[in-house]
Protein backbone atom coordinates (compact mmCIF):
# COMPACT_ATOMS: atom_id res chain seq x y z
CA UNK A 1 0.00 0.00 0.00
CA UNK A 2 2.84 2.23 0.64
CA UNK A 3 4.27 1.51 -2.60
CA UNK A 4 1.10 2.28 -4.29
CA UNK A 5 1.64 6.10 -3.19
CA UNK A 6 5.49 6.33 -3.70
CA UNK A 7 5.42 5.34 -7.17
CA UNK A 8 2.91 6.86 -9.92
CA UNK A 9 0.69 4.23 -11.81
CA UNK A 10 2.85 3.74 -15.11
CA UNK A 11 -0.12 2.87 -16.74
CA UNK A 12 -2.59 5.60 -16.03
CA UNK A 13 0.80 8.24 -16.39
CA UNK A 14 0.97 7.09 -20.15
CA UNK A 15 -2.54 7.63 -20.50
CA UNK A 16 -2.64 10.92 -19.09
CA UNK A 17 0.55 12.12 -18.48
CA UNK A 18 -0.69 15.26 -16.20
CA UNK A 19 -4.80 15.54 -15.82
CA UNK A 20 -6.44 13.21 -15.04
CA UNK A 21 -9.85 14.12 -15.89
CA UNK A 22 -12.52 14.18 -13.29
CA UNK A 23 -15.05 11.85 -14.97
CA UNK A 24 -11.82 8.79 -14.81
CA UNK A 25 -11.78 9.21 -11.00
CA UNK A 26 -15.64 9.06 -11.09
CA UNK A 27 -15.43 5.73 -12.89
CA UNK A 28 -13.17 4.21 -10.35
CA UNK A 29 -14.80 5.24 -7.32
CA UNK A 30 -18.59 5.28 -8.52
CA UNK A 31 -18.92 1.42 -8.16
CA UNK A 32 -16.95 0.92 -4.95
CA UNK A 33 -19.08 3.57 -3.93
CA UNK A 34 -22.22 1.72 -4.91
CA UNK A 35 -21.25 -1.17 -3.56
CA UNK A 36 -20.62 0.22 -0.26
CA UNK A 37 -24.24 2.07 -0.05
CA UNK A 38 -25.44 -1.32 -0.70
CA UNK A 39 -23.47 -2.96 2.29
CA UNK A 40 -24.70 -0.31 4.54
CA UNK A 41 -28.26 -0.38 3.58
CA UNK A 42 -28.62 -4.33 3.69
CA UNK A 43 -26.98 -4.35 7.45
CA UNK A 44 -29.20 -1.33 8.29
CA UNK A 45 -32.75 -2.69 6.52
CA UNK A 46 -32.15 -6.27 7.98
CA UNK A 47 -31.15 -5.16 11.20
CA UNK A 48 -34.64 -2.85 11.30
CA UNK A 49 -37.16 -5.33 9.72
CA UNK A 50 -35.71 -8.25 11.11
CA UNK A 51 -37.36 -9.44 14.23
CA UNK A 52 -35.21 -9.05 16.54
CA UNK A 53 -34.53 -11.81 18.54
CA UNK A 54 -32.23 -11.12 21.24
CA UNK A 55 -30.59 -14.38 21.10
CA UNK A 56 -27.68 -15.10 18.83
CA UNK A 57 -24.92 -17.53 19.05
CA UNK A 58 -22.91 -16.63 22.36
CA UNK A 59 -18.87 -16.91 23.07
CA UNK A 60 -17.99 -18.61 25.82
CA UNK A 61 -15.69 -17.50 29.14
CA UNK A 62 -17.64 -14.33 28.90
CA UNK A 63 -20.44 -13.16 31.62
CA UNK A 64 -22.79 -11.79 28.70
CA UNK A 65 -22.62 -11.28 25.29
CA UNK A 66 -22.60 -7.59 26.08
CA UNK A 67 -19.21 -8.05 27.46
CA UNK A 68 -17.67 -10.34 24.76
CA UNK A 69 -18.80 -7.45 22.09
CA UNK A 70 -17.57 -4.77 24.67
CA UNK A 71 -14.27 -6.21 24.39
CA UNK A 72 -14.01 -7.16 20.74
CA UNK A 73 -14.67 -3.64 20.18
CA UNK A 74 -11.89 -2.02 22.19
CA UNK A 75 -9.61 -4.65 20.55
CA UNK A 76 -11.08 -3.24 17.29
CA UNK A 77 -10.59 0.26 18.55
CA UNK A 78 -6.64 -0.37 20.02
CA UNK A 79 -6.08 -1.81 16.63
CA UNK A 80 -8.01 1.40 14.90
CA UNK A 81 -5.46 3.60 16.82
CA UNK A 82 -2.60 1.56 14.98
CA UNK A 83 -4.29 1.93 12.17
CA UNK A 84 -3.75 5.77 12.21
CA UNK A 85 -0.77 5.76 13.83
CA UNK A 86 0.65 3.42 11.06
CA UNK A 87 -0.81 5.20 8.26
CA UNK A 88 0.37 8.63 9.41
CA UNK A 89 4.16 7.21 9.29
CA UNK A 90 3.48 5.56 6.14
CA UNK A 91 2.34 8.86 4.93
CA UNK A 92 5.21 10.83 6.37
CA UNK A 93 3.24 12.80 8.43
CA UNK A 94 4.96 12.33 11.61
CA UNK A 95 8.59 14.30 12.44
CA UNK A 96 11.22 12.73 11.82
CA UNK A 97 10.04 9.05 11.68
CA UNK A 98 11.01 7.78 8.26
CA UNK A 99 8.71 4.58 7.81
CA UNK A 100 10.25 1.24 8.11
CA UNK A 101 9.92 -1.71 5.79
CA UNK A 102 7.47 -3.31 7.73
CA UNK A 103 4.57 -0.68 8.47
CA UNK A 104 2.88 -1.62 5.30
CA UNK A 105 2.67 -5.04 6.78
CA UNK A 106 1.71 -3.55 10.41
CA UNK A 107 -1.11 -1.61 8.93
CA UNK A 108 -2.36 -4.75 6.38
CA UNK A 109 -2.59 -7.04 9.70
CA UNK A 110 -3.39 -4.70 12.76
CA UNK A 111 -6.64 -4.00 10.19
CA UNK A 112 -7.68 -7.25 9.00
CA UNK A 113 -7.34 -8.40 12.74
CA UNK A 114 -10.05 -4.95 14.18
CA UNK A 115 -12.04 -6.09 10.69
CA UNK A 116 -12.45 -9.47 11.38
CA UNK A 117 -12.83 -8.36 15.36
CA UNK A 118 -15.55 -6.11 14.38
CA UNK A 119 -17.78 -8.74 12.42
CA UNK A 120 -18.91 -11.08 15.32
CA UNK A 121 -19.92 -8.12 17.10
CA UNK A 122 -21.82 -6.59 14.09
CA UNK A 123 -23.62 -10.18 13.74
CA UNK A 124 -24.70 -9.97 17.21
CA UNK A 125 -25.53 -6.36 17.18
CA UNK A 126 -27.79 -6.61 13.56
CA UNK A 127 -29.48 -10.06 14.10
CA UNK A 128 -30.34 -10.23 18.40
CA UNK A 129 -31.30 -6.34 18.63
CA UNK A 130 -31.98 -4.79 15.11
CA UNK A 131 -31.59 -1.03 14.06
CA UNK A 132 -33.09 0.64 16.41
CA UNK A 133 -33.55 4.41 18.01
CA UNK A 134 -35.06 4.26 21.05
CA UNK A 135 -32.29 6.71 22.98
CA UNK A 136 -29.48 9.02 20.86
CA UNK A 137 -27.02 6.63 21.73
CA UNK A 138 -28.58 3.84 20.00
CA UNK A 139 -29.41 5.87 16.97
CA UNK A 140 -25.77 7.42 16.13
CA UNK A 141 -24.70 3.67 17.07
CA UNK A 142 -26.94 1.79 14.59
CA UNK A 143 -26.09 4.60 12.19
CA UNK A 144 -22.87 4.54 12.49
CA UNK A 145 -22.62 0.94 12.94
CA UNK A 146 -24.65 0.68 8.73
CA UNK A 147 -21.66 3.53 8.10
CA UNK A 148 -18.47 1.56 9.41
CA UNK A 149 -19.11 -1.21 6.97
CA UNK A 150 -20.41 0.37 4.03
CA UNK A 151 -16.90 2.75 4.23
CA UNK A 152 -14.75 -0.27 4.90
CA UNK A 153 -15.95 -1.77 2.05
CA UNK A 154 -15.28 1.22 -0.18
CA UNK A 155 -11.86 1.69 1.14
CA UNK A 156 -11.37 -2.22 0.76
CA UNK A 157 -12.38 -1.85 -2.85
CA UNK A 158 -10.59 1.40 -3.93
CA UNK A 159 -7.48 0.15 -2.51
CA UNK A 160 -5.97 -2.40 -5.56
CA UNK A 161 -7.45 0.47 -8.31
CA UNK A 162 -5.02 2.17 -9.99
CA UNK A 163 -5.08 6.02 -10.98
CA UNK A 164 -6.79 6.99 -7.13
CA UNK A 165 -6.44 10.64 -6.40
CA UNK A 166 -4.54 10.86 -3.35
CA UNK A 167 -6.62 12.60 -0.87
CA UNK A 168 -9.65 9.28 -1.61
CA UNK A 169 -7.84 6.56 0.70
CA UNK A 170 -6.81 9.00 3.32
CA UNK A 171 -10.28 10.27 3.79
CA UNK A 172 -11.93 7.07 3.51
CA UNK A 173 -9.50 5.78 6.35
CA UNK A 174 -10.94 8.79 8.37
CA UNK A 175 -14.41 8.30 8.23
CA UNK A 176 -13.50 4.52 8.55
CA UNK A 177 -11.61 5.35 11.74
CA UNK A 178 -13.88 7.96 12.96
CA UNK A 179 -16.99 5.65 12.68
CA UNK A 180 -15.40 3.33 14.32
CA UNK A 181 -14.32 5.24 17.75
CA UNK A 182 -17.67 6.47 17.84
CA UNK A 183 -18.85 3.10 17.69
CA UNK A 184 -16.48 2.13 20.58
CA UNK A 185 -17.89 5.37 22.50
CA UNK A 186 -21.59 4.29 21.86
CA UNK A 187 -21.70 1.01 22.80
CA UNK A 188 -18.46 -0.29 24.78
CA UNK A 189 -17.48 2.57 26.61
CA UNK A 190 -21.31 3.15 27.42
CA UNK A 191 -21.15 -0.60 28.51
CA UNK A 192 -18.13 -0.45 30.72
CA UNK A 193 -19.20 2.88 32.41
CA UNK A 194 -22.69 1.54 32.94
CA UNK A 195 -21.86 -2.25 34.34
CA UNK A 196 -18.01 -1.72 35.08
CA UNK A 197 -14.94 -3.46 33.12
CA UNK A 198 -15.90 -6.64 33.49
CA UNK A 199 -15.33 -10.02 31.77
CA UNK B 1 -7.10 -11.89 -12.56
CA UNK B 2 -6.45 -12.78 -9.55
CA UNK B 3 -7.96 -11.59 -6.17
CA UNK B 4 -6.29 -8.71 -4.48
CA UNK B 5 -5.80 -9.05 -0.53
CA UNK B 6 -8.02 -6.62 0.14
CA UNK B 7 -10.64 -8.31 -1.37
CA UNK B 8 -9.61 -11.68 0.64
CA UNK B 9 -9.90 -9.70 3.88
CA UNK B 10 -13.81 -7.82 2.48
CA UNK B 11 -14.85 -11.64 1.76
CA UNK B 12 -13.13 -13.42 4.74
CA UNK B 13 -15.51 -11.25 7.04
CA UNK B 14 -18.21 -11.47 4.71
CA UNK B 15 -18.26 -15.44 5.45
CA UNK B 16 -17.61 -14.88 9.16
CA UNK B 17 -20.20 -12.75 9.14
CA UNK B 18 -22.40 -15.33 6.94
CA UNK B 19 -21.52 -18.03 9.39
CA UNK B 20 -22.09 -16.69 12.46
CA UNK B 21 -25.41 -15.35 11.08
CA UNK B 22 -26.47 -19.11 10.44
CA UNK B 23 -25.29 -20.03 13.99
CA UNK B 24 -27.41 -17.47 15.28
CA UNK B 25 -30.21 -19.03 13.21
CA UNK B 26 -30.15 -22.31 14.20
CA UNK B 27 -29.30 -20.42 18.29
CA UNK B 28 -32.54 -18.82 17.97
CA UNK B 29 -34.51 -21.46 16.66
CA UNK B 30 -34.96 -23.22 19.47
CA UNK B 31 -36.18 -20.62 21.58
CA UNK B 32 -39.32 -19.80 18.96
CA UNK B 33 -40.19 -23.09 18.37
CA UNK B 34 -40.39 -23.86 21.60
CA UNK B 35 -42.87 -20.53 21.98
CA UNK B 36 -44.92 -21.64 18.65
CA UNK B 37 -45.50 -24.90 20.17
CA UNK B 38 -46.58 -23.87 24.38
CA UNK B 39 -47.29 -27.61 25.03
CA UNK B 40 -44.40 -29.67 23.52
CA UNK B 41 -41.24 -29.19 25.43
CA UNK B 42 -38.39 -29.30 23.09
CA UNK B 43 -36.20 -32.74 23.91
CA UNK B 44 -32.95 -31.03 22.87
CA UNK B 45 -33.12 -28.47 25.40
CA UNK B 46 -34.92 -30.42 28.22
CA UNK B 47 -33.42 -34.15 28.50
CA UNK B 48 -34.91 -34.06 32.03
CA UNK B 49 -38.76 -33.37 31.05
CA UNK B 50 -38.90 -36.05 28.58
CA UNK B 51 -36.93 -38.83 30.93
CA UNK B 52 -39.79 -38.07 33.54
CA UNK B 53 -42.83 -37.66 31.46
CA UNK B 54 -42.53 -39.92 28.72
CA UNK B 55 -41.53 -43.83 29.26
CA UNK B 56 -37.83 -44.46 28.91
CA UNK B 57 -36.99 -45.98 25.93
CA UNK B 58 -33.76 -47.82 25.26
CA UNK B 59 -32.10 -44.43 23.08
CA UNK B 60 -32.77 -42.36 25.71
CA UNK B 61 -29.63 -42.55 28.48
CA UNK B 62 -30.91 -40.30 31.09
CA UNK B 63 -28.34 -40.02 33.72
CA UNK B 64 -29.31 -41.50 37.14
CA UNK B 65 -29.97 -37.32 38.93
CA UNK B 66 -32.72 -36.69 36.21
CA UNK B 67 -34.04 -40.03 36.27
CA UNK B 68 -34.94 -40.13 40.19
CA UNK B 69 -35.86 -36.75 40.15
CA UNK B 70 -39.81 -36.45 38.61
CA UNK B 71 -41.31 -33.48 39.78
CA UNK B 72 -38.15 -30.94 41.17
CA UNK B 73 -39.04 -27.50 41.30
CA UNK B 74 -36.28 -26.48 39.24
CA UNK B 75 -33.52 -28.42 36.39
CA UNK B 76 -30.81 -27.01 34.98
CA UNK B 77 -30.15 -25.77 31.58
CA UNK B 78 -27.62 -26.41 29.24
CA UNK B 79 -25.51 -23.66 30.04
CA UNK B 80 -25.14 -24.73 33.94
CA UNK B 81 -27.87 -22.38 34.95
CA UNK B 82 -30.47 -23.67 37.66
CA UNK B 83 -33.78 -22.72 35.51
CA UNK B 84 -36.44 -22.30 38.06
CA UNK B 85 -40.39 -22.93 37.26
CA UNK B 86 -41.98 -20.77 39.76
CA UNK B 87 -40.32 -17.46 40.02
CA UNK B 88 -40.39 -13.27 40.15
CA UNK B 89 -38.21 -11.12 38.65
CA UNK B 90 -38.51 -7.09 38.80
CA UNK B 91 -36.48 -4.41 37.87
CA UNK B 92 -35.85 -1.07 35.78
CA UNK B 93 -35.05 -1.24 31.92
CA UNK B 94 -32.29 0.23 30.69
CA UNK B 95 -32.37 4.17 29.52
CA UNK B 96 -34.57 5.27 32.49
CA UNK B 97 -37.43 3.72 30.36
CA UNK B 98 -39.58 2.33 33.30
CA UNK B 99 -39.81 -1.28 35.07
CA UNK B 100 -40.34 -4.64 34.23
CA UNK B 101 -42.00 -7.78 36.07
CA UNK B 102 -41.79 -11.29 35.01
CA UNK B 103 -43.70 -13.82 36.68
CA UNK B 104 -43.20 -17.83 35.60
CA UNK B 105 -45.59 -20.41 37.29
CA UNK B 106 -45.32 -23.46 36.18
CA UNK B 107 -46.30 -23.44 32.14
CA UNK B 108 -47.18 -19.56 32.12
CA UNK B 109 -45.38 -16.75 32.41
CA UNK B 110 -46.89 -13.14 33.00
CA UNK B 111 -45.02 -9.93 31.74
CA UNK B 112 -46.15 -6.36 32.97
CA UNK B 113 -44.01 -3.69 31.43
CA UNK B 114 -44.70 0.10 32.80
CA UNK B 115 -43.30 3.19 33.02
CA UNK B 116 -45.49 4.41 35.85
CA UNK B 117 -47.36 7.18 33.24
CA UNK B 118 -48.85 6.40 29.91
CA UNK B 119 -47.18 3.37 28.77
CA UNK B 120 -47.93 -0.11 29.73
CA UNK B 121 -48.57 -3.83 28.31
CA UNK B 122 -49.01 -6.96 29.87
CA UNK B 123 -47.74 -9.48 28.46
CA UNK B 124 -48.35 -13.69 28.23
CA UNK B 125 -46.13 -16.73 27.01
CA UNK B 126 -44.93 -20.17 27.55
CA UNK B 127 -41.61 -20.67 29.69
CA UNK B 128 -38.80 -23.13 27.74
CA UNK B 129 -36.03 -24.04 30.12
CA UNK B 130 -34.48 -20.56 30.53
CA UNK B 131 -35.85 -19.04 26.86
CA UNK B 132 -39.27 -17.15 27.08
CA UNK B 133 -41.17 -15.26 24.62
CA UNK B 134 -44.27 -13.21 25.79
CA UNK B 135 -46.77 -11.27 23.78
CA UNK B 136 -49.21 -8.28 24.49
CA UNK B 137 -51.09 -6.51 22.14
CA UNK B 138 -50.26 -3.99 20.02
CA UNK B 139 -47.63 -5.92 18.86
CA UNK B 140 -45.64 -5.18 22.12
CA UNK B 141 -43.81 -8.15 22.94
CA UNK B 142 -40.33 -9.31 25.01
CA UNK B 143 -37.64 -11.75 24.60
CA UNK B 144 -36.11 -12.81 27.93
CA UNK B 145 -33.66 -15.25 29.57
CA UNK B 146 -33.59 -16.57 32.70
CA UNK B 147 -31.96 -18.95 35.41
CA UNK B 148 -32.38 -18.92 39.05
CA UNK B 149 -31.21 -15.51 40.35
CA UNK B 150 -31.85 -12.75 37.30
CA UNK B 151 -33.25 -12.39 33.80
CA UNK B 152 -32.69 -10.58 30.83
CA UNK B 153 -33.43 -9.40 27.58
CA UNK B 154 -35.38 -6.75 25.50
CA UNK B 155 -39.01 -5.64 26.19
CA UNK B 156 -40.79 -3.49 22.32
CA UNK B 157 -43.48 -1.51 23.75
CA UNK B 158 -45.27 1.27 21.70
CA UNK B 159 -41.84 1.24 18.79
CA UNK B 160 -39.40 1.14 21.81
CA UNK B 161 -37.41 -1.29 23.00
CA UNK B 162 -35.79 -1.68 26.34
CA UNK B 163 -32.94 -4.17 27.33
CA UNK B 164 -32.92 -4.85 30.80
CA UNK B 165 -31.06 -7.08 33.48
CA UNK B 166 -33.54 -7.49 36.44
CA UNK B 167 -33.36 -9.96 39.41
CA UNK B 168 -35.58 -12.34 41.60
CA UNK B 169 -37.57 -11.09 44.01
CA UNK B 170 -39.98 -12.00 46.96
CA UNK B 171 -42.85 -10.45 48.51
CA UNK B 172 -43.46 -7.36 49.10
CA UNK B 173 -41.66 -6.73 45.97
CA UNK B 174 -43.21 -8.34 43.15
CA UNK B 175 -46.30 -7.55 40.97
CA UNK B 176 -49.87 -6.86 41.56
CA UNK B 177 -52.98 -6.38 39.26
CA UNK B 178 -56.48 -4.91 39.94
CA UNK B 179 -59.38 -5.34 37.65
CA UNK B 180 -62.29 -2.95 38.80
CA UNK B 181 -65.61 -1.91 37.65
CA UNK B 182 -64.97 1.81 38.97
CA UNK B 183 -68.03 4.40 37.98
CA UNK B 184 -69.44 1.96 35.17
CA UNK B 185 -66.22 1.48 33.47
CA UNK B 186 -63.35 -1.43 33.74
CA UNK B 187 -60.18 -0.15 35.27
CA UNK B 188 -57.36 -2.49 35.05
CA UNK B 189 -54.59 -1.42 37.12
CA UNK B 190 -50.42 -3.29 37.72
CA UNK B 191 -48.50 -2.01 39.28
CA UNK B 192 -44.69 -2.96 40.24
CA UNK B 193 -43.39 -3.13 43.39
CA UNK B 194 -39.15 -2.70 43.32
CA UNK B 195 -36.92 -4.70 45.67
CA UNK B 196 -36.31 -1.51 47.27
CA UNK B 197 -40.01 -1.08 47.92
CA UNK B 198 -40.23 1.32 45.18
CA UNK B 199 -43.80 1.17 43.18
CA UNK B 200 -44.39 1.79 39.27
CA UNK B 201 -48.05 1.55 38.48
CA UNK B 202 -50.39 2.31 35.72
CA UNK B 203 -54.15 2.09 35.25
CA UNK B 204 -55.89 1.51 31.92
CA UNK B 205 -59.14 3.01 32.25
CA UNK B 206 -60.31 1.38 29.06
CA UNK B 207 -58.71 -2.32 29.37
CA UNK B 208 -60.61 -3.25 26.42
CA UNK B 209 -60.46 -0.75 23.41
CA UNK B 210 -57.89 -1.27 20.88
CA UNK B 211 -55.31 1.10 22.48
CA UNK B 212 -56.46 1.18 25.91
CA UNK B 213 -55.27 4.98 27.41
CA UNK B 214 -53.30 4.73 30.73
CA UNK B 215 -52.33 6.88 33.42
CA UNK B 216 -49.98 6.94 36.92
CA UNK B 217 -51.51 4.34 39.24
CA UNK B 218 -52.61 5.56 42.47
CA UNK B 219 -50.42 4.64 45.67
CA UNK B 220 -50.57 0.37 46.16
CA UNK B 221 -50.52 -0.42 49.94
CA UNK B 222 -48.76 -3.75 49.44
CA UNK B 223 -50.16 -4.86 52.96
CA UNK B 224 -53.60 -4.09 52.83
CA UNK B 225 -53.10 -4.82 49.17
CA UNK B 226 -55.43 -1.57 48.51
CA UNK B 227 -55.25 1.69 46.45
CA UNK B 228 -57.50 4.43 46.58
CA UNK B 229 -58.29 5.97 43.30
CA UNK B 230 -59.88 9.00 43.51
CA UNK B 231 -62.29 7.90 46.37
CA UNK B 232 -62.98 4.29 44.85
CA UNK B 233 -60.80 1.61 46.84
CA UNK B 234 -59.28 -0.83 44.43
CA UNK B 235 -58.54 -4.52 45.44
CA UNK B 236 -55.17 -5.71 44.09
CA UNK B 237 -53.96 -9.40 43.77
CA UNK B 238 -50.32 -10.08 43.79
CA UNK B 239 -49.32 -11.83 40.47
CA UNK B 240 -46.76 -14.10 42.36
CA UNK B 241 -45.25 -17.01 40.61
CA UNK B 242 -43.82 -18.82 43.76
CA UNK B 243 -47.68 -19.24 44.93
CA UNK B 244 -49.18 -19.36 41.69
CA UNK B 245 -51.76 -16.26 42.81
CA UNK B 246 -53.13 -14.50 39.94
CA UNK B 247 -51.94 -17.30 37.34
Amino acid sequence: MAAQFGTPDPQATRRDPIYQPPDNIAKILVIPALVGCVVALTIGLYGKLHHATGIAVNIAGFSSPGSVKAWLATVAAVLALVQIGSALVMYGKVPRVSAPSWIGGLHKWSGRIAFIATVPVAVHCVYALGFASYSTRVLIHSILGCLFFGAFTVKMLVLPKRGVPGWVLPVLGAVVFAALILIWFTSAYWFFSTFGIKR
Amino acid sequence: MKLRSPIITLLTGAVLAIGLWIASLNAATSATTAYGKPATPTPTTAPTVPAATASPSPAVTPSPSSAAASPTPSETGSGGFVIPDHANYVGPVQAGGGAIAITLHDKIAIAYYCNGKTIEEWMKGVPAHGHLVLTGKNGAHAEVNYALGHARGQVHVDGFSYTFSVIAVHKPSGLYQSIAVVRGATVKAGWIVLADGTEVGSIELDPNAAAPKAQAAPQLDTTSLTADDGGVTLHATPIDGETGSGF
